[in-house]
C-alpha cells in the first residue's frame, strides 16, 4: 500500500491546484458570454460604445483566460504523474473526455480567442461576432469535457470492470456523456460561471458610477450584467437543486454529510437543518437548529420518503464490505488460477468490489484473507466509518455556497431594478453591494467544488477505487518540493491576475476605446446627454 | 422569397431543437436546458441593453418625462 502521507500530500497538491485553477474558470466561462452578448447589442444597434464594452471587458477576460489556461494545463498531467494508480484503473475511460478536452474545445477556444483578439479589422461583423460565440461555446465545451469526466468519478456509468485487465473498460461511450450527474454538474458548474462573470462585470461598472467615471458605458454594462446575472442566479439555484437530488439517487453518502444527516430522516416532517456544529468524532451534533418539512420535499421531491442518515448508511456499508471481501479474495484466486468458478464468485460480489479494496486496508498486510474471525468486527467496522466524508466540512461548504448563491438573487435583483428603472444613481448601496459581491460567486464556486469532492471521499471512483490506492508511489522529498513549487508558482499566478485586473479595471475603458472624432460622438444623442463629460473616454 | 427562406430557416431551427428535445429527454434534460436557457440569458441581457438605448432615446426626446 502507498504510504498515508503521501496519499494525503497527493490530495492536497491536487485539492490545491484545482482551487487555484477553479479561480479563473467561472470568470472565463462567464466573460466568454457577456461578451457575446455586448458585441451582440453592438451588431444590431450599430453604437460604437458596444465595441469599446466588448473590447474593454474582452481584455480582462483576455487576462484571465490566459492565466486559467496556465493553471489548468498542469492538472491534466497530475493525473499521470501523482494518481497512476487511478490512471491505470480508469485511464481508458476517463482519459477519453479529458483527451477529447483537449483536441476539440481547448484548440477550438485557443485558436478563435486569437481570432477574436486580432480580428476586429479583419473580419465583418457578423463573421467576429460569429467568433465570439465560438469563442463562449469552446469555453463551455471545454469545462463540458472536464465535468463528464468528473461525472464519471461521481457515478462510474459507462464503464465496466475487466477482471482479466483489472481495469475499468468502456461499456457505453453515449452513457458516459449523458450520464445524470455529469450533465447536472455540467449545467450547474457552467452557469455558475455565468454568475460569476455577470457579477464581475455588474460590481465594475459600479466602482465607475460609484466614482461618476464612465458612465455611459457603466450604465450599459450595469445593465447587462445586472440581467444576465439575475437570470443566471435563479437557474443556478434552480440546478443546484437537481444536482442535490442527483445526489440523492446516487452519492448517498454525501447527500447525509451535506445535510448532517446521522439519523435517517423520515419523511414529511424531517427537519432541514439550517446550522448545526457536526461533531465527526462523536458522530452527533454539538448544536442544531431545523425547519420542518423542508428536507424531504427539498431532497427527494416527494413527502413519504426516508433518506438514509450515517448510522444506516454505515450498516449497508458493512454489509457490502463483507461483500466485497467475498468479491476481492475471489478476483485474487481468479487472477492466479482463472478458475472459472472463482470468476462467477467474483461476478456474485461485482457490486461490492470497491468496498472490498477499502477494508484492504485495514487488513493485515493490506491481505483480506488473513482477516481472522476475531479481526473482522473491527475491519468492518473502521470500513464502514471510512465510507462516510467529512460531515463538518461538507455541511459547512455546502451552506456557504447555498447560502451565497441566495445573497446574488438579491444583488442583481435590486442591481436589475434600479437599472431597468434608470434608478442606479440613487442608490449606491446597491452599488456598493455590487461592487464588493464581485469575489464572492468565485468564493462560492471554490465551495461548491469542496462539496463535490469532499463528498466523494473516500473514493475517486465512487464505490469503486478507493483514493488511497489511487496514488503514485512518490518519495516524501518529490511531493513536499513540487507541492511548494506550486503553490508558488500558482501564488505568483494569482498575484499577477491581480495586478493586472486592477491596473486595467481602473484605467477603464477609455484606455481601450477606438479614439472618435468629437464630431461624431456628439452626433450620437446618448454621448451628448448631461453626465456624459467623461473625458478619459474619448 | 426572402421571407420564405426565413421562415423556412427558423422551422429547421425549431425541427432541431424539438429533436434534440426528443434525444436529449431520453437520457435527461439538462444538455438541452443548457442550450436554451444560454440562448435565453444572452437575448434578455441583449434585449436589456437594446431597452437602455430606447428609454435614452426617450428620456433625450422627452426630457420632461
Amino acid at each position: 500500500m502507498i504510504n498515508p502521507t503521501i496519499v494525503d500530500l497527493s490530495r492536497l497538491q491536487f485539492a490545491l491546484t484545482a482551487l487555484y485553477h477553479f479561480q479563473f474558470v467561472p470568470l472565463t466561462l462567464g466573460l466568454s458570454f457577456l461578451l457575446a452578448a455586448m458585441e451582440t447589442v453592438y451588431v444590431i444597434t450599430g453604437k460604437k460604445i458596444y465595441k469599446d464594452m466588448t473590447l474593454f471587458w474582452g481584455k480582462l477576460f483576455g487576462i484571465n483566460f490566459a492565466i486559467g489556461v496556465a493553471t489548468g494545463l498542469t492538472m491534466e498531467f497530475e493525473f499521470g504523474t501523482n494518481w497512476s494508480m487511478y490512471s491505470h484503473f480508469v485511464g481508458d475511460v476517463f482519459g477519453t473526455p479529458l483527451a477529447i478536452e483537449g483536441l476539440m474545445a481547448f484548440f477550438m477556444e485557443s485558436t478563435f480567442v486569437g481570432l477574436m483578439f486580432f480580428g476586429w479589422d479583419r473580419l465583418s461583423k457578423p463573421a467576429h461576432l460569429a467568433v465570439t460565440y465560438i469563442v463562449a461555446l469552446g469555453s463551455n465545451l471545454s469545462a463540458l469535457w472536464i465535468l463528464i469526466a468528473n461525472g464519471f468519478m461521481q457515478d462510474p456509468a459507462g464503464a465496466k470492470f475487466d477482471p482479466t485487465t483489472m481495469r475499468m473498460q468502456f461499456r457505453s461511450f453515449g452513457a458516459l456523456v449523458f450520464s445524470p450527474d455529469a450533465q447536472a454538474k455540467f449545467v450547474h458548474t457552467s452557469i455558475a460561471g455565468y454568475v460569476a462573470g455577470a457579477m464581475f462585470v455588474m460590481g465594475i461598472s459600479a466602482y465607475y458610477l460609484l466614482r461618476k467615471q464612465h458612465r455611459e458605458f457603466a450604465l450599459r454594462s450595469f445593465r447587462i450584467a445586472a440581467l444576465f446575472g439575475l437570470i443566471s442566479t435563479l437557474a443556478v439555484v434552480t440546478l443546484g437543486d437537481a444536482l442535490g437530488r442527483m445526489d440523492y439517487l446516487v452519492q448517498p453518502t454525501k447527500l447525509a454529510a451535506m445535510e448532517g444527516l446521522w439519523h435517517s430522516a423520515k419523511g414529511p416532517a424531517a427537519p432541514w437543518k439550517l446550522i448545526a456544529i457536526p461533531n465527526d468524532a462523536k458522530q452527533k451534533d454539538a448544536f442544531s437548529i431545523g425547519i420542518p418539512y423542508v428536507l424531504t420535499p427539498l431532497v427527494a421531491h416527494g413527502w413519504n420518503v426516508t433518506i438514509p442518515g450515517v448510522y444506516a448508511l454505515e450498516r449497508d456499508a458493512r454489509a457490502r464490505t463483507i461483500s466485497g471481501i467475498k468479491a476481492i479474495i475471489a478476483l485474487k484466486t481468479y487472477g492466479t488460477t482463472h478458475d472459472p468458478a472463482a470468476l462467477a464468485a467474483f461476478d456474485r460480489h461485482e457490486a461490492d468490489m470497491g468496498y472490498g479494496f477499502l477494508a484492504q486496508r485495514y487488513a493485515p498486510h493490506q491481505d483480506l484473507s488473513a482477516i481472522t474471525p476475531k479481526e473482522m468486527p473491527g475491519v468492518l467496522a473502521k470500513t464502514a466509518r471510512e465510507t462516510i466524508p467529512n460531515v463538518f466540512v461538507e455541511f459547512w461548504s455546502f451552506r456557504i455556497m447555498v447560502g451565497l448563491g441566495l445573497a446574488f438573487i438579491v444583488v442583481f435583483a435590486f442591481g436589475a431594478y434600479y437599472s431597468l428603472r434608470n434608478r442606479l444613481d440613487q442608490h449606491p448601496l446597491v452599488l456598493k453591494a455590487a461592487m464588493l459581491a464581485i469575489p464572492l460567486p468565485i468564493l462560492a464556486c471554490e465551495f461548491g467544488w469542496v462539496t463535490a469532492e469532499n463528498g466523494r471521499q473516500p473514493w475517486t471512483v465512487y464505490g469503486w477505487l478507493p483514493t488511497f490506492q489511487s496514488a503514485s508511489s512518490h518519495g516524501l522529498g518529490y511531493m513536499i518540493f513540487s507541492l511548494v513549487g506550486f503553490m508558488l508558482l500558482y501564488s505568483l499566478f494569482i498575484a499577477a491576475e491581480l495586478y493586472l485586473m486592477f491596473k486595467f479595471a481602473r484605467l477603464g475603458p477609455g484606455v481601450h476605446a477606438i479614439p472618435v472624432p468629437p464630431a461624431s460622438v456628439a452626433a450620437r444623442p446618448l454621448y451628448g446627454q448631461p453626465g456624459y463629460a467623461d473625458k478619459s473616454w474619448k | 422569397m426572402k421571407n420564405l427562406v426565413k421562415i423556412a430557416a427558423l422551422a429547421a431551427v425549431l425541427v432541431l431543437a424539438l429533436a434534440l428535445a426528443v434525444v436529449a429527454g431520453d437520457y435527461g434534460p439538462w444538455y438541452f436546458a443548457w442550450m436554451v436557457g444560454t440562448v435565453m440569458i444572452v437575448l434578455i441581457a441583449v434585449s436589456g441593453a437594446v431597452l437602455f438605448e430606447t428609454q435614452a432615446i426617450a428620456a433625450s426626446t422627452h426630457p420632461q418625462q
